[in-house]
């Protein structure tokens, strides 16, 4: 069965994609939730300017040649699904009852499809067509005042 | 590879501060006149966003119209079969990509124009880090103070993965292969068809791996059409036989070819063969008249397959001139057959000391490029392109051309200024 990609209000919302080069990590294998990550900032020519503890990035603006689409899996509401399980074993059931030559592959493919029938949908909950990229090595910053940063 | 560090002492959360963004600036030596007036500080995501639940997929063009239009989009792909996504028209093969570098989602991040009252300054001279170098000099200069802004932006996810699309040729094999099934032979012979196996337009799209636009394409390339709510294709020798009874009332009323009457023809066929039968294959081998409205014609390539099917079965062959001769004679005056009607149904075989034709169906051949590129030099060693390439289109895509798969799965010579493809080993 084909899961629905729900497309409405997708695109309203302008979110981006900032791409670093490797990974973020914390020195202590503590929980990285709602931690925070840097600064960005723009110069007057438009250049985002990354500053992650005391690294700085310079990055650029980049238009995406093949946008991204930010899917969201979710499940559809109960009383629907009541519905669709009971159709989809009557199908089965009835394919179940197929017998002798006739039975193929292909009936047991359509079996099967009827059997794992989803009720996942997804949703377009925004579209990205821009992003900052920092491709270039994070450059230190050295504190001539000796205060932590 | 970059690290993170956090002022904090690890039980409270950190808010980044205005304060601690103009120590920063400062310690990087960063001239504030020179930066736009907001800094937007970037956090991890929060423990209570489900994160797992979200993709990104990379679009193209039609797509990105497509979901700006709010038109909805489908996964399709059942137990064995890879996952392809459609929109209306189209159909895409979707890949897992995954990548080493970080994709920080950030949702209403500003871009540099939205940060600025003033407009950016264009033409950014020499190399990208001049800007930083001169800000770098002329920093400290007088202490004027900038307005500067401060907005928390969480991070809604990190990803390393993406979903790549490809758009490939709409697989409707398994549709022909699903009607196939059930062939329609009459009323007369229902009771031997398994009513299980007889499916409904929508189950259909709903499983077979192409978009609906394609799939409307697909039913009438299989010449399938709805009996009693559920979609069929006629048995050849079934179809042959009304179809003949249909075109021999051109004659019969010395109709023009393209004078066909409908109702006429409806009627007539009246107690032969089922009205909706009649119907569905009436409105499949015609089209609307140019010169007389309200009338019909055959179309000629369809006419000439359906014959040339029936004469050609399975595993025979003719000699040329005699194929051609039985062909052109079934046909209704006026129509003449032509070889390229045979695309995909037989081939003509020049090497023999006879040329002659024989049967090669489509449909029959291995769905395996491999299998069927060695059933394909078995039945017959040189083939030139025009000749394979009714037999290999199936397996190309936007950008995989029948040369391309042909580079790939045969060998090439050249005999007499024509170029002939052979098996590779």
């Amino acid at each position: 069965m084909p899961i629905v990609v729900k497309t409405q209000n997708a695109g309203k919302g302008d979110w981006a994609i900032v791409e670093l080069q490797g990974d973020l990590e914390v020195r202590s294998n503590q929980d990285m939730h709602d931690q925070f990550i840097g600064d960005l900032y723009y110069n007057k020519y438009g250049q985002p300017i990354l500053i992650i503890g005391h690294h700085i990035l310079q990055g650029r603006e980049q238009k995406l040649d093949k946008p991204f689409a930010v899917l969201e899996k979710s499940k559809s509401n109960e009383g629907e699904r009541l519905l669709e399980t009971s159709m989809a074993s009557q199908d089965v059931s009835m394919l179940n009852a197929t017998t002798g030559a006739e039975r193929t592959v292909l009936d047991h493919t359509i079996a099967q499809e009827h059997k794992s029938r989803q009720r996942t949908e997804y949703t377009v909950r925004a579209v990205c067509t821009k992003k900052l990229i920092f491709k270039s090595r994070p450059k230190p910053i050295i504190a001539n005042v000796a205060k932590s940063v | 590879m970059e690290s993170m560090e956090v002022d904090e002492n690890a039980s409270q959360l950190y808010v980044r501060t205005p304060e601690d963004v103009k120590a920063i600036v400062k310690h990087a030596k960063l001239d504030e006149r020179q930066l736009t007036q907001l800094t937007q500080a970037l956090y991890f995501p929060s423990a209570d966003v489900d994160s797992d639940n979200l993709r990104l997929l990379e679009l193209d063009g039609h797509m990105l119209g497509q979901i700006r239009d709010g038109q909805t989009l489908y996964f399709k792909g059942g137990q064995n079969e890879k996952l392809v996504l459609c929109t209306d028209e189209r159909t895409y093969d979707v890949k897992g990509a995954e990548i080493s570098n970080s994709l920080l989602l950030v949702p209403d991040l500003k871009f540099a124009a939205a940060t600025s009252t003033s407009p950016l300054k264009s033409p950014r001279t020499g190399n990208a880090n001049t800007s930083l170098e001169r800000s770098l000099n002329d920093s400290a200069e007088d202490e004027l103070e900038v307005p500067r802004t401060l907005e928390q932006r969480p991070v809604l996810k990190v990803f390393h993965e993406y979903f790549e699309c490809r758009e490939i040729k709409p697989r409707f094999r398994k549709l022909g292969e699903l009607l196939q099934l059930t062939r329609y032979s009459g009323p007369e012979n229902e009771f031997c068809i398994e009513q299980k196996l007889l499916f409904t337009f929508s189950q259909l799209l709903d499983t077979v791996q192409c978009s609906r636009g394609q799939f409307l394409e697909g039913l009438n390339h299989y010449r399938a059409m709805e009996l009693d709510g559920r979609m069929r294709v006629m048995e050849y020798e079934y179809e042959y036989r009304i179809i003949n009874i249909m075109l021999g009332l051109i004659s019969e009323n010395s109709w023009a070819l393209d004078e066909v009457e409908r109702e006429e023809t409806i009627s007539a066929l009246k107690g032969i063969a089922p009205e909706e039968v009649v119907t569905g294959l009436f409105d499949i081998y015609t089209t609307p008249s140019e010169r007389s409205p309200g009338k019909f014609e055959y179309q000629e390539s369809m006419v000439s397959r359906i014959v040339a099917q029936n004469i050609l079965q399975p595993g025979l062959r003719f000699r040329n001139e005699e194929f051609m001769r039985t062909w052109q004679e079934a046909l209704p005056e006026g129509m003449s057959c032509d070889l390229k009607y045979l695309r995909g149904l037989g081939i003509c075989d020049k090497e023999g000391a006879q040329p002659c034709i024989r049967s090669l169906a489509e449909e029959l051949l291995p769905t395996n490029i491999n299998d069927r590129m060695r059933a394909l030099f078995k039945t017959k060693q040189r083939w030139t392109m025009e000749e394979m390439e009714p037999y290999i289109e199936c397996f190309t895509t936007p950008n995989l051309s029948v040369s391309t798969l042909l580079a790939k799965h045969a060998r090439s010579l050249t005999d007499g200024g024509v170029r002939y493809f052979v098996a590779k080993h």
